[in-house]
C-alpha cells in the first residue's frame, strides 16, 4: 500500500523542494553567499582540505543528496591541480559498489567542482565514537567491502596510495566506499621510479618507510591490514610520531625484517640504523587481539607481511578462510552505526 | 565427507550461482572509459565527424550570411562574389586533414621536449579526441596544441610547471591554460589511456618465453624499439578507434617481423592438430566476429582457449591495413585549409586578401610594362 503512494509523494515533495530551494537560494544569495550552480546547490560546508572545500548539496532535477568537492584552482598557478586530475582520471574508470561514485564535474567561477555521491560518515568517525558498538561480524563485513573495492582498483591496475579509515566512507545503506583518489596512480612499469612519500604515516608499508622507489599495489594491502587491526583494537595500531619513529613502532610490533624472509632488505640505506626486534610470537598476537580467531589472525598477518612479494594480494585476502568461517559478515544495511 | 564441500560449509559460503562467471580482462577493458567513450565502428566514427562538422558549418554559415546582410550596402558586387567564393566553411575531409597535420605537430613538439613515450602518446591521443568533439572552425588547432601536451604531462604524472612549459615551447602561460577546462570537458573527463606499449612489453616477454632458444635476445631488442615507433605512428591513424591496444601491438609486430609474429601466434593460439576444428565451425565463428571483439562466444575457464586463432589473425591483418594508411598531409594542403579556415572566421580578410592580390597583379603587369 505504502509503496503505491511513495512515488507520487516523492515526486511532489522533490518538486516542491526544488521550487522552494531556488526561492531560498535567490533570497539567500546575498546574505550568506549560498550560490546556485546550475543543476547543483551547495548547502553546507562540511570540510576543507589543502586543495578542496567540500559542500553538501542537492541535485536539483532529482532531489538526490550529493557532495561537491570544489577544487581551489585559483590557488594553483599551474592550471588544473594534479590531485584533482588524478581524482577525475581514476574515478572515471572505476564503477564499483565499493568505490565512491563520481556523479558529475563542472566548472564554476574558475573552480573545478567534482560532484560525488553523498556519504554521511566514515570508518574513522565510527572507530573514534566510543558510543558506537560494533561486532566482529560488522568488522568482517567492512573488511569484505573494503577489499572488494581495493581489488577492483588493483585489477584495473590502479593503486590508491592513501588508504586509511578516514578514506573509507559509508553510504546510508551501510556500503563501504573507497574514496579520495588524489594520490592514486597506475601500477608502474618495471623501470618507473616512484615517490615513496605516499600514504598517511600510520598506514605506510615497510617498503615505503625504507624509501623504496619501486613498489606495487601491495602497499595498499598493508594499509588494509593496519585498518583491520585498528577496527579490532579501536585505537590506531601503529601510531608513530614521525617517520623515523614509525619504523621503530612498526618493527617493535611486528619484528624487524631480515634478509632471510625479505632478501636484500638490509641494503636499504636506512636499515643499518634499525633496532632488530624479533617477530611477535603467536601468543603475543593472541593477547593483543583478544577477540580475533586464528583465521582472523592469519588474515591480518598475511596482510602485514614485511616482504611485499610475499604479502597477500587483494584476491588472496578475499579468498581467505576468515571470510568463510563463522560469524558470516553482517548485512551492510543492518549495521547500526548510530549511537 | 567426500563430495560434500558446499554442504559442509553451508551457511557461511553460498554456492556459486548458475551464471557465475569470473570477470575477464576483456570485461575490464570494456568498462574502461577508453572503450566506453572512444571506441567506434568505422560507421560511428564517420558519423561523428560528419555531425561535428555539420554543426560548425551551420553556425559559420549563419555568421557569414549575417555578415553579408549587415555589410550589404558597403559591399561591391565583386566583394560579395569573393565572399561567397573564399569565405566558406571547411569540409569534414578538410577538417580531418588539418587535425592530422597538427597531430603530427603535437607529436613533434612533444618528442622535441624529450617527453616520455607515454606522454607523447597521450598528447596526440588527447588532441585527436578533442577534434572528434569540436570542429577546427570552433577552436583553431594551433591554439590547443600546447594545452594538450601540458594536460597530458599532468595526466601522466609528469609534472612541468606552466612557466617552464611556456619557456620550453616559446608560448605564454595564459594561452596554455585558456582552454584547459574546455579540453578536459571535451575529453569527457576521460584521461586514462591504455596505450599499446604495455602489451608490447608483455608480448615480448611471452615471445621469449614461448620461443625460448629460437629467438636472439639482441635482435628482439631491436624489434622492440622499432615496434615502439610503429605504435606511436599507429596512434595517428583511426586504428586506435577500432581496435584494442593489444591488437594494435600485434599488428605492429606483424609489420616488423611477420614470420616471428605468425610463429608466436600459431604456437600460442592455434589449436593442436587433433583438436583442430572442422572448417564449418571455423567459418561459423568467423561470421560472428565483431570489429572490437576478439570473441563473442561464452568464455571458458582457460582464458587462452577463448581466443580463436583464425578470428584473431583476420582481425590483426585488418588492423595492420589500417595502420599502414598513415595519413600524410602536405604542408601546402594544410596551408590551404588553414587559409580557408581563417577566411571563414574573418570574412573581411578574405576581401582584403583578394584585393591585395589584384593590386599585386596589377602592379606586376605595371612593372612588366615599364620594363618593356
Amino acid at each position: 500500500m505504502l509503496k503505491n503512494y511513495q512515488p507520487f509523494n516523492k515526486k511532489k515533495v522533490s518538486r516542491l523542494r526544488t521550487a522552494l530551494n531556488s526561492c531560498l537560494k535567490m533570497a539567500n544569495n546575498d546574505i550568506d553567499g549560498t550560490v546556485i550552480v546550475s543543476e547543483y546547490t551547495k548547502e553546507k560546508k562540511v570540510g576543507e582540505g589543502t586543495y578542496a572545500v567540500v559542500y553538501l548539496g542537492t541535485k536539483q532535477s532529482t532531489g538526490r543528496k550529493i557532495a561537491i568537492k570544489e577544487i581551489k584552482t585559483s590557488e594553483f598557478k599551474d592550471g588544473l591541480d594534479m590531485s584533482a586530475i588524478r581524482e577525475v582520471k581514476y574515478l572515471q574508470e572505476i564503477q564499483h559498489v565499493n568505490v565512491i561514485e563520481l556523479v558529475d564535474i563542472f566548472m564554476a567561477y574558475d573552480n573545478l567542482n567534482l560532484v560525488l555521491e553523498f556519504l554521511p560518515t566514515d570508518l574513522e568517525v565510527i572507530i573514534k565514537d566510543k558510543n558506537i558498538l560494533f561486532t566482529p561480524a560488522d568488522i568482517k563485513s567492512w573488511m569484505l567491502m573494503t577489499l572488494r573495492g581495493v581489488y577492483h582498483c588493483h585489477r584495473n591496475f590502479i593503486m590508491h596510495r592513501d588508504l586509511k579509515p578516514n578514506n573509507l566512507l559509508l553510504s546510508p545503506d551501510g556500503q563501504i566506499k573507497v574514496a579520495d583518489f588524489g594520490l592514486a596512480r597506475a601500477v608502474p612499469s618495471p623501470h618507473e621510479s616512484l615517490t615513496s612519500n605516499v600514504v598517511t604515516r600510520w598506514y605506510r608499508a615497510p617498503e615505503l618507510l625504507f624509501g623504496a622507489n619501486h613498489y606495487t599495489s601491495a602497499i595498499d594491502i598493508w594499509s588494509v591490514g593496519i585498518i583491520f587491526a585498528e577496527l579490532m583494537l579501536r585505537i590506531p595500531y601503529l601510531p608513530g610520531q614521525n617517520d623515523l619513529e614509525q619504523m621503530d613502532v612498526t618493527f617493535r610490533a611486528l619484528g624487524t625484517p631480515t634478509d632471510r624472509d625479505w632478501p636484500e632488505v638490509s641494503t636499504f640505506s636506512l636499515y643499518n640504523k634499525l633496532q632488530i626486534y624479533p617477530p611477535p610470537s603467536r601468543d603475543e598476537l593472541r593477547k593483543r587481539f583478544i577477540a580475533a580467531s586464528e583465521n582472523a589472525l592469519n588474515f591480518m598477518c598475511n596482510m602485514l607481511t614485511m616482504n611485499p612479494v610475499k604479502r597477500w594480494t587483494a584476491a588472496q585476502c578475499l579468498e581467505s578462510e576468515y571470510f568463510k568461517e563463522i560469524p558470516p559478515p553482517s548485512d551492510p544495511s543492518s549495521i547500526k552505526i548510530k549511537s | 565427507m567426500e563430495g560434500s564441500d558446499s554442504k559442509s560449509v553451508s551457511g557461511t559460503v553460498q554456492e556459486k550461482p548458475a551464471n557465475y562467471k569470473r570477470i575477464s580482462d576483456d570485461d575490464l577493458y570494456r568498462h574502461s572509459s577508453q572503450y566506453r567513450f572512444w571506441s567506434f565502428t568505422p560507421e560511428q566514427l564517420e558519423q561523428k565527424r560528419i555531425d561535428t562538422n555539420a554543426q560548425a558549418v551551420v553556425s559559420v554559415e549563419e555568421r557569414l550570411s549575417a555578415f553579408r546582410d549587415e555589410n550589404n550596402a558597403d559591399l561591391t558586387e565583386e566583394e560579395v562574389k569573393t565572399l561567397l567564393e573564399k569565405a566558406v566553411p571547411v569540409t569534414m575531409e578538410e577538417e580531418v586533414k588539418l587535425v592530422n597535420f597538427y597531430a603530427k605537430k603535437v607529436q613533434g613538439i612533444a618528442q622535441h621536449m624529450n617527453l616520455p613515450t607515454e606522454v607523447v602518446a597521450t598528447s596526440l591521443t588527447f588532441f585527436r579526441r578533442f577534434y572528434l568533439e569540436n570542429s577546427v572552425m570552433d577552436i583553431d588547432p594551433k591554439t590547443i596544441v600546447h594545452t594538450t601536451i601540458f594536460l597530458a604531462c599532468k595526466s601522466e604524472n609528469y609534472f612541468i610547471s606552466v612557466d617552464s612549459f611556456a619557456k620550453k615551447t616559446k608560448s605564454v602561460r595564459e594561452a596554455i591554460l585558456k582552454h584547459e577546462f574546455k579540453l578536459l570537458e571535451s575529453l569527457k573527463f576521460s584521461l586514462l589511456n591504455h596505450h599499446p606499449y604495455r602489451p608490447l612489453h608483455g608480448f615480448f616477454l611471452d615471445i621469449q618465453n614461448l620461443l625460448t632458444g629460437k629467438v636472439d635476445i639482441k635482435y628482439m631488442g631491436q624489434i622492440y624499439e622499432n615496434c615502439k615507433k610503429r605504435i606511436t605512428e599507429a596512434l595517428l591513424t583511426d586504428a586506435i578507434y577500432f581496435y584494442t591496444p593489444p591488437q594494435i601491438t600485434l599488428a605492429a609486430l606483424l609489420l616488423e617481423d611477420e614470420a616471428l609474429t605468425l610463429k608466436y601466434l600459431e604456437t600460442k593460439f592455434k589449436p593442436k592438430e587433433e583438436e583442430a576444428e572442422t572448417e564449418t565451425e571455423v567459418d561459423e565463428k568467423k561470421k560472428n566476429k565483431k570489429v572490437e571483439d576478439k570473441d563473442n562466444s561464452p568464455k571458458e575457464d582457460k582464458p587462452e582457449s577463448s581466443i580463436n586463432y583464425d578470428v584473431l589473425l583476420s582481425l590483426i591483418l585488418a588492423c595492420k591495413e589500417k595502420i599502414i594508411e598513415l595519413p600524410s598531409v602536405t604542408m601546402d594542403d594544410a596551408k590551404n585549409i588553414a587559409a580557408k579556415l581563417y577566411f571563414c572566421n574573418n570574412p573581411m580578410k578574405a576581401i582584403a586578401n583578394s584585393k591585395r592580390k589584384q593590386e599585386e597583379s596589377v602592379s606586376d603587369s605595371g612593372e612588366k610594362k615599364q620594363k618593356i
